[in-house]
């Protein structure tokens, strides 16, 4: 039974983005053009860290912490926010929404990380006689590390991509960005340095990552244009609605995608601000 | 940022990537890792047939669930192994599984990490008497036992003892051996166990000749001392027989040394050859000396003044014995022993006269004597013995290990000999001579004996597993040779009515498994945990209604065209 113990933590590991992906409007803007991009982004920032680490870093004996040598894996791990920076503002998109393009890029990011940290131990461990317990709490730290990507993604999209943000949130924006960015070192430290159980270490990230996504959400409305469908029109919604009924007017605001040859309504906002 | 980098390291990175990608490759041919969570070291039941009925335990493959003793009554073991540690062991409840033909799956026994003769030889033992016999006993059941599933015996370490306590508590409480979290599968990998099919018998002879001098036309008288090497116990692999027979190894071995001594000067050189024997096939009968014996020249057959066969002398505390088939009132017999008991008066020590009628259409050999009388050749076996063993008994069990083996006893034990022996060749009888006193040039070496003896403890000689150049064997006859004029070496084929199987030794792997209701569950609640972040990200970024159109009718989109 132990393919069926490889199948559970396959699906642990990797449905949660294929389930984010479908359920999610992204399925519906046909952004999988842009989730693969970004994961070949991530394939080309790995292979530069692996050159760095290999370069920089010394293999130490012992399994401790080494101050120094977490710095040094901390700077090389800002080359990971470089990369998601190349995803973000220098790919060339279709015109989705900016709501809609971070997350794409988050999940491309994410799915691309846990496809090449732990699809190999997976295929090797979980099909074993053995049962432990390290596969299910990966799959919980690959659910940790999607909501993290897509944080981190939001708040760099903020940061390079929204152009006139409140002047009061920006360090705050900046400051979680880096909390995010740094997760990696923290987690390592935790483990190595304080000696933490990979359970508590799992359950640290999930928490995080909730209240990352949660805060991050918070910055990214709180940064949202907002849009009326009239001029006239009371509500306003932070969404691009496809298919929007206006419930005070009662009219019905249309979007139209510019790639299918059709043109925006000219009395709506412009969209990718 | 990515265009800094030089074209030749654009090239590195290609390779490494191939690597990369090859070592992917071979990860994904490679199917099973071991990855257990213990593997311990395990030797088998002895397998064998006589005379075409099968004994000991018939299989050695093992893949089954672990279940201790404390087992729920009325469970089904024949898919179980049972793991009973040596301490709790009872007799009657295993001799009642066996007898009564119970199915079970396997069974492995525990011994005490004193026994082990490659770790635990200095520790001490306070329950050795209770735990001899019970070796005793058992070993008596299982090697003359039909066993239908696999025996092991293991010696306990810390892995092995928190897996049986583990498997203990989920025991007690009820669970199978297929609950989630401490169920245990036991898994030895090995083949089939197939016939040995030619087993040898390895016997080395030495002849240390005798000062002739030129009147003398007949050939000279010789004595012969004679021990047999090899070992038979439940476990092969841990038969290293210390004292049965270790102890007349080392000490043929010392007196051919104290007596090469004396003959490599011609003027104490004595008129009589020696004849040194050491001989394999010794459980079964004594195959390998009846083969020796029966290879000799008649001449020389007829030329052995006596022999004395050395069987276990290396526990004893005051008395030893001699054992003889010919009656004690025979001049010969009467000169042998009263040689003996004057030595043994100056050492302090008894030795007693046992007598044994051979019957000679009983194929049982039961001393190594009875195969020289056989052939109408004086002969007595010096032991500690006093009860003549069964087939297959004292012959180095599991419980034979190094420190239950008293070097003191083999130095006293070779001196006796070697000083009657002296005195018989240099005509001294009765008199109150040393000629192998403490401190002298030619005192017993007790560094040497000691030396010798835990060589042989430590290893396992039991005949059909010993090939022909095996090393041990030449080792014995490199050293008889340092010691001997002449060494000949006689390789015979242990045939009759015994047959012996390999795979005595093998590696246990121990997993601890989850069963499949976990599997079914951790699937049941993976089902759920997404159906319900489908659920969460459908409502929440694109509202309830979109969920619940999902299950009514497929989406209809309005497209109204501005």
């Amino acid at each position: 039974m132990t393919m069926f113990h490889f199948f559970n933590c396959a699906i642990l590991t990797f449905g949660p983005h294929a389930v984010y992906y479908s359920a999610t409007p992204l399925s519906e803007y046909d952004t999988l053009g842009t989730s693969v991009k970004a994961a070949l982004v991530y394939l080309g920032t790995a292979l530069v860290k692996l050159v760095c680490l290999a370069t920089f870093l010394q293999v130490s004996e012992n399994d401790g912490f080494d101050p120094y040598q977490e710095l040094l894996k901390a700077l090389i791990g800002f080359i990971d926010v470089a990369g998601l920076y190349f995803a973000l503002t220098q790919l060339t998109h279709r015109n989705i929404s900016q709501n809609h393009k971070f997350q794409a890029v988050g999940l491309g990011w994410a799915f691309a990380d846990s496809v090449l940290h732990r699809l190999a131990p997976l295929w090797v461990g979980a099909r074993g006689l053995e049962f432990t317990w390290d596969y299910i709490l990966q799959g919980l730290e690959a659910n940790a590390n999607l909501v993290l990507s897509i944080s981190l993604a939001a708040l760099g999209s903020l940061i390079w991509l929204r152009k006139n943000k409140p002047k009061t949130l920006i360090p705050i924006i900046y400051a979680c960005a880096g909390i995010v960015a740094t997760m990696p070192s923290i987690t390592s430290y935790l483990r190595r340095g304080l000696g933490w159980h990979f359970s508590k270490v799992v359950g640290f990230e999930l928490f995080t990552s909730l209240v990352m996504a949660f805060i991050s959400w918070q910055l990214f409305s709180a940064c949202q244009r907002p849009y009326r469908c009239d001029a006239h029109c009371p509500v306003v919604s932070y969404e691009i609605p496809f298919g929007h009924r206006c419930k005070l007017q009662k009219t019905q605001i249309v979007y139209i995608y510019r790639s299918r040859g059709m043109t925006l309504a000219p009395r709506l906002v412009d969209l990718i601000g | 940022m990515a265009n800094s980098k030089k074209p030749g390291g654009l090239r590195e990175m290609l390779e490494s990537m191939y690597s990369v990608i090859a070592l992917l490759f071979i990860l994904v041919a490679c199917v099973e890792l071991c990855d257990a969570a213990a593997a311990v070291d395990v030797y088998r039941l002895i397998q064998y047939d006589m005379s075409g009925s099968p004994f000991g335990s018939r299989f050695a493959a093992l893949n089954h669930h672990a279940a201790s003793l404390h087992f729920p009554p009325g469970v089904d073991l024949s898919r179980t192994v049972l793991i009973i540690p040596l301490r709790e062991l009872n007799i009657t409840f295993v001799r009642e599984y066996i007898n009564q033909k119970k199915p079970l799956g396997g069974l492995l026994v525990l011994l005490p990490e004193v026994l082990n003769f490659k770790t635990g030889g200095n520790k001490q033992d306070h329950e050795k008497e209770k735990m001899k016999n019970l070796l005793a006993e058992l070993e008596r059941l299982l090697v003359h036992s039909y066993i239908p599933y696999p025996v092991y015996f293991a010696f306990e370490n810390d892995e092995i003892d928190t897996v049986l306590a583990d498997i203990k508590k989920n025991d007690l409480m009820g669970q199978p051996a297929t609950a989630t979290t401490g169920g245990y599968k036991f898994v030895i990998p090995t083949a089939e166990p197939k016939k040995v099919a030619t087993p040898t018998m390895t016997n080395i002879q030495g002849w240390l000749s005798g000062l002739k001098t030129d009147g003398d036309a007949n050939q000279l008288p010789t004595i012969a001392i004679v021990a047999s090497y090899d070992t038979f116990g439940a476990a092969p692999a841990l038969s290293v027989g210390s004292d049965s027979n270790g102890s007349g190894i080392v000490a043929l071995l010392e007196i051919a040394r104290l007596f090469s001594l004396l003959y490599s000067n011609p003027k104490t050189r004595g008129r009589y050859n020696l004849l040194f024997g050491l001989t394999s096939g010794g459980p079964y009968n004594y195959n390998g000396t009846q083969k020796w014996l029966r290879s000799f020249d008649q001449r020389l057959r007829e030329s052995i003044d006596y022999a004395i066969c050395l069987n276990s002398i290396g526990s004893w505390d005051n008395e030893l014995w001699i054992h003889v088939s010919k009656p004690p009132e025979n001049a010969y017999i009467k000169q042998i022993f009263e040689g003996l008991s004057n030595v043994a008066e100056e050492l302090d020590l008894k030795v007693g006269l046992k007598h044994k009628k051979i019957n000679i259409s009983n194929p049982r050999v039961a001393w190594e004597h009875e195969q020289f009388s056989r052939l109408r050749v004086t002969a007595a076996t010096l032991s500690e013995l006093s009860v003549t063993p069964e087939l297959l008994e004292s012959t180095g069990g599991l419980f034979d290990t190094r420190q239950y083996v008293n070097e003191t006893a083999i130095v006293r034990g070779v001196k006796l000999v070697a000083e009657s022996l002296a005195r018989h060749i240099y005509g001294h009888q009765g008199k109150n001579i040393q000629i192998f006193a403490d401190e002298s040039s030619l005192a017993v070496n007790p560094a040497y004996i000691r030396s010798w003896l835990d060589v042989l403890s430590q290893t396992p000689r039991v005949a059909p597993f010993l090939s022909k150049d095996d090393p041990f064997v030449m080792a014995l006859k490199k050293e008889l040779a340092g010691h001997v004029d002449e060494v000949n070496v006689q390789h015979e084929t242990l045939e009759g009515i015994f047959t012996f199987y390999d795979s005595t030794s093998a590696r246990l792997n121990i997993y601890q498994v989850a069963s499949v209701t976990f599997d079914l569950l951790l699937l049941l609640v993976l089902g759920s945990y997404l159906i319900v972040l489908f659920s969460f990200l459908v409502i929440t970024t694109r509202g309830l209604d979109d969920l619940i159109s999902l299950f009514r009718r497929p989406p209809s989109r309005k497209l109204k065209t501005a």
